[in-house]
């Protein structure tokens, strides 16, 4: 295992990972527009890429990076689909505020 | 090994930058989750974005770095700032919290233990593997051809690439099913029902 990336120590990577990480479950938590937990959660899988990707570099296995790629594919779809229902709950509700949403029925 | 480490840091260029773009990274992700504002909020998201790119960059993991910019500033962006357009987003107030200083507090105090938690977990738990890695030698993956030896992958893309190909073949075109079983259920859950459109003419959306 290599303790440094380009010059990099891999703590002050995870450390950035971790604190992106925190920082996406404290949007979560405290907001309450779907639209912003949903970025929340982008941050989140972002946090996750950059873990993978720092391993990947440490322990010299290219196999970290290719599932970064797959990753990425994976938020895509879930941006496409999780958009749609935003859109779709805001015609039926005419909010977008997640306290306001607490019927499965439409 | 703590002080291994400590000991060769230098105040190397990268180094300097990887402080800039993570100073700049939890700024912003900090922009994202605090502005009133969402549309401010999906730009402060997009610088996150391009710094998380410019560590990649700096990691040497360059395909990583593109695939940032172009799938993640660039489509999922585009997606999050129309849909924010088309339901014209009011500011909301953060003032829910201030009420409960309490419940603030607590969250505060469980966020913060929680980043400790994790980083001890990421930085003790995995790495120490004794295994050595496929392909990545200098940047290289040799794989089998048939009719020759190996032939070797140089270069990051190239290295992905064939990691992709021949490692991971199944779980690509996976992906590629789900994609585009996302894309059809976008359009039906998105689309407006035929009924609906005489009987409301001038509604939201």
């Amino acid at each position: 295992m290599n303790p440094l990336i380009n010059g990099i120590p891999i703590h002050y990577l995870l450390g950035l990972a971790g604190i992106l990480f925190s920082i996406g479950v404290l949007g979560v938590l405290i907001r309450r527009n779907i639209v912003i937990i949903f970025m929340s959660v982008e941050l989140i899988l972002n946090s996750v890429n950059l873990v993978f990707v720092t391993f990947s570099k440490a322990l010299s296995h290219i196999n970290g990076e290719t599932i970064v790629f797959f990753v990425m594919a994976i938020a895509a779809a879930e941006a496409a689909v999780g958009l749609a229902l935003v859109i779709a709950i805001f015609r039926h509700k005419k909010s977008t505020n997640v306290d306001e949403l607490q019927s499965m029925r439409w | 090994m703590d002080e291994i480490i400590y000991m060769n840091l230098e105040t190397s260029p990268s180094l300097l930058l990887f402080v800039f773009f993570g100073t700049v990274t939890v700024i912003t992700a900090l922009s994202v989750i605090f502005q009133k504002n969402p549309v401010v909020s999906a730009v402060s998201l997009v610088f996150t974005f391009f710094s998380l790119a410019g560590i990649y960059g700096i990691m040497g993991a360059l395909f990583i770095a593109t695939m940032q910019v172009l799938v993640y500033a660039g489509a999922i962006m585009v997606l999050v700032v129309f849909v924010l357009m088309l339901l014209s987003q009011r500011a909301e107030t953060l003032s829910r919290y201030r009420k409960h200083p309490v419940r603030l507090v607590l969250l505060t105090v469980f966020v913060i233990g929680f980043f400790f938690l994790l980083y001890s977990a990421l930085t003790t738990g995995v790495p120490h593997s004794e295994q050595m890695g496929k392909g990545y030698e200098n940047a290289e993956y040799s794989f089998p051809i048939q009719g020759t030896a190996t032939v070797n992958a140089k270069g990051n893309v190239a290295t992905v690439g064939a990691s992709t190909y021949l490692d991971y073949l199944l779980p690509f075109e996976m992906i590629s099913i789900l994609l585009l079983v996302a894309v059809l259920g976008a359009v039906i859950l998105a689309k407006k029902k035929l009924t609906e459109v005489n009987q409301t003419k001038d509604t939201v959306l």
